[in-house]
């Protein structure tokens, strides 16, 4: 599958964009979008999953040009938007069928299809309860499953591991690596790690624009020989910002450790291998 | 007090940039250009007896002023009167809990911005009153004072107290907003009614003491007494009319305190409320007590498995709208409390045994009226429960969800109505048949217009116990279900406004989902 965004803008006002010019060609596999908040990555996300118009460009599945045929990607569709709701009062097995009917998907196997779902995420033991009385994690489990309720092959996550503990944001990874085989999904987080772990490709993003794009080792090079490390005291730190990108610092008594990417070592620094965090500090700082 | 200060006008911000807000101002302002009938125009709207005011710039400004107050004392209550349940909506109130401003400062900031929303209307009328004046009034000279005079004592004191009222009530009533609305029609019902056997002192809407100086300067012109004050939009032909010169009132220091009073009374029921302010307590109550319902109910949660999609049983492709249907029914059904079934099943008992006539014209409507809860968000609740996300990126959401939220309104509709269509089928009856099923369907249809136009369900609830008042006081020209009217003309007109209803039903649906 071939999903091709092309020259995509998002206008609000006249000099207010979401999204401006942005093109991307993704193929089966994982892309991770990661940005600072008004980055534009839900703005992205809801454009491809056929909610939101965008006020030009074009993008194309298959050949389809989804613009004009919503319903060519609805019918393969998983999304799982940042910000869902439920329907407080009907139950799991109720909610996720009246999903699997906006999806078109019916016939004697969904029953089974939405238990066996429901025991993946785990949430058989509850399923006969209203959704109105789960937790915030529980709600994120009942939107992960009804975004592989139609056998999806474009899958679109957006924060998916919000409100998932350590050990459910593993699985989760699990999960999406094994649905990566054939399909094509875009998943945008603010933890880099969940990316960093997952994705085959990660695009990154600032101010509705693409800053960079490519594999990770792609992006990571971009920034490889100028990330130190160094131990400094702590009475010097903030000298030491001004003049450097501090990605990250640790005290250590009336000392602090502190990582930090500059063109050139600062004095007593040591080089240290670069990370995709790194990579993406230093590249939306350089845009700023 | 630069703080509270800033509470309102923060307050008011939000407010005024709100739909419902240009919504109101342009109704408004459509209403205070009707407020002066065009001479040649088949209506009045305030005539003492058979005397009419001449257009000069007293009858304009004050005919105007007392319009507004009365339209801004009922409108203008239901404009206003979701500020606290706002900041309940959207946890805006759990953090304004944790402040350390009063429940009477917070009343009254709440009292304030709704008085400013509602002064903001009333500034558009009166721009609109002197735009009006040089319109239709080119021979009399323009004295702004007769525009300023009625605005400021009749209308403002007026609008204030309703702008208290409407907080106050939110501080009863919060959970319970349609029994507010139709309390408040009532309230402003008796208000109107108590206006006219009052001294002008405790006239609330403040009409009193300028119909009393009316019928005054017809008794000096025409020497003719007692002649009765009628205020609304009244239609027939002007030609048996005479004119008299108004030229306004003297305002004595005792009508503009009376006046004041009202406003010092809105002050003090804001802060007798603010006693019984829940501060948003009961709220949290709620939520706890149901958080805590789960906890002990709900088995603590494991996490997720390893899911393997290739392994789940294969899926079928089934594009039908049924399972829809079913679900929407489902919905409907469970929405509101429990016991409202059992009215609904004493209503449907009624339609069984209650003379057809009554059955029809009285229970019916009534009965129907009671599901306002359950049709008013049938097309809003995707968004209120913020699962448009799923809805609106489905496949065909117009033709299949959008129709089968329809059709399940509708279908509840002749369920409750199956008791009298069964009484009239046995009857052979089939015209009242087909207005019971049209009634059915215009009022899911209305349900759902009003709800993607407005953006929520209150539009739709106050115009709904309108129409539902109306018919059960015999008005036939709200008559929507055949109760009064039947016949060719009739059934042609109510399928002419489903189908525009239903046209823009579709239509803006069609643009909301594009515009997410």
């Amino acid at each position: 599958m071939k999903l091709v965004i092309q020259d995509i803008s998002k206008r609000y006002r006249k000099d207010k964009y979401g999204l401006k010019d942005y093109s991307l060609t993704i193929e089966n596999g994982i892309l991770g979008l990661l940005g600072p908040n008004g980055a534009g990555k839900s703005t992205l996300m809801k454009i491809v999953a056929t909610i939101s118009q965008p006020t030009q460009g074009s993008i194309e599945l298959d050949g389809h040009n989804i613009l004009n045929e919503p319903d060519y990607i609805r019918r393969i569709l998983g999304y799982l938007p940042q910000d869902f709701g439920v329907y407080a009062n009907l139950n799991a097995y109720e909610f996720l069928e009246y999903i699997a009917a906006m999806k078109g998907v019916g016939g004697p196997g969904l029953r089974k299809r939405v238990e066996a779902l429901l025991e993946g995420v785990n949430l058989t033991e509850s399923a006969k309860m209203p959704i109105g009385t789960y937790s915030g994690g529980m709600k994120q489990r009942i939107g992960i499953a009804q975004a592989l309720l139609n056998d999806p092959k474009v899958l679109i996550f957006d924060e998916p591991t919000v409100g998932l503990d350590p050990e459910e944001r593993m699985r989760f990874r699990n999960l999406i690596s094994d649905l990566a085989q054939n399909s094509i999904i875009i998943l945008s987080s603010h933890i880099v790690s969940d990316i960093e772990t997952i994705a085959d490709e990660v695009a990154i993003m600032q101010s509705g624009t693409l800053v960079t794009k490519g594999t990770q080792a792609d992006v990571v090079k971009q920034v490889e020989g100028k990330v130190f490390e160094t131990v400094l005291e702590s009475s010097r730190l903030t000298d030491f910002k001004a003049k450097h990108l501090v990605v990250n610092t640790s005290r250590q008594k009336e000392q602090v450790w502190v990582r930090y990417i500059s063109d050139g070592p600062a004095e007593g620094s040591a080089l240290s291998p670069a990370t995709l965090e790194d990579a993406y500090l230093f590249l939306t700082h350089k845009n700023n | 007090m630069g703080a509270f200060y800033k509470i309102i006008i923060s307050d008011y911000k939000q407010r005024t940039r709100s739909y419902a807000f240009l919504v109101t101002l342009a109704i408004s302002l459509y209403a205070a250009y009707s407020f002066v009938p065009a001479p040649n125009a088949a209506y009045t709207t305030v005539r003492i007896g058979n005397y009419l005011g001449v257009q000069n710039a007293a009858w304009i400004g004050y005919v105007t002023a007392m319009m507004t107050s009365v339209f801004l004392s009922w409108i203008g209550f239901y404009l206003v009167s979701s500020g606290i349940k706002k900041d309940i909506d959207t946890g805006v109130g759990a953090i304004v809990a944790t402040t350390p401003i009063s429940n009477f400062n917070y009343l009254l900031a709440k009292t304030w911005s709704n008085f400013l929303v509602l002064l903001s209307i009333i500034a558009c009328v009166f721009l609109m009153s002197i735009t009006l004046f040089f319109l239709r009034s080119g021979a009399y000279p323009f004295q702004v004072t007769q525009f300023i005079l009625p605005y400021l004592l009749v209308t403002i004191p007026s609008v204030f107290f309703t702008a208290a009222l409407a907080v106050v009530a939110e501080v009863f009533l919060h959970r319970y907003t349609i029994l507010m609305n139709i309390v408040y029609f009532f309230f402003f019902c008796a208000l109107l009614s108590w206006q006219i056997t009052v001294p002008s002192s405790f006239d609330v809407i403040g009409n009193k003491t300028v119909t009393t100086a009316m019928q005054q300067a017809v008794f000096q012109q025409y020497h003719e007494h007692g002649q009765m004050v009628s205020m609304g939009f009244i239609f027939g032909a002007k030609t048996h009319f005479h004119y008299f010169v108004f030229n306004g009132i003297q305002w004595t220091w005792q009508i503009i305190i009376s006046r004041i009073i009202f406003v010092c009374f809105g002050f003090l029921l804001v802060f007798t409320s603010s006693t019984f302010f829940h501060r948003f307590e009961i709220e949290q109550k709620s939520k706890e007590k149901k958080k805590t319902k789960s906890a002990e109910i709900i088995p603590a949660a494991k996490p997720l498995r390893d899911i393997k999609l290739s392994a789940l049983p294969p899926i079928t492709p089934a594009y039908g709208i049924l399972p829809f249907i079913r679900t929407e029914l489902l919905m409907l059904v469970r929405k509101g409390p429990r016991w409202l079934w059992l009215i609904n099943l004493g209503g449907m008992v009624a339609l069984s045994l209650a003379p057809l006539t009554e059955a029809h014209q009285l229970v019916l409507p009534v009965l129907w009226f009671l599901q306002v809860g359950r049709w008013s968000d049938l097309a809003t609740k995707e968004k209120t429960n913020r699962v448009h996300y799923f809805t609106y990126a489905s496949y065909k959401p117009l033709s299949r969800l959008l129709f089968s939220q329809i059709i399940a309104g509708i279908l509840m509709a002749l369920a409750l109505a199956s008791p009298l269509l069964v009484r009239y089928m046995i009857g052979l009856q089939f015209l009242p048949i087909l207005g019971i099923i049209m009634g059915g369907m215009f009022i899911v249809f209305f349900a759902v217009a009003l709800g993607i136009l407005s953006g929520g369900k209150k539009l739709f609830e106050i115009l709904f116990f309108l129409f539902t008042y109306a018919n059960v006081e015999r008005v036939p020209f709200l008559d929507y279900y055949g109760g009064m009217n039947r016949g060719v003309n009739y059934t042609l007109l109510i399928t002419g406004l489903i189908g525009f209803l239903a046209c823009l039903s579709f239509m803006l649906r069609k643009i909301e989902i594009s515009r997410v």
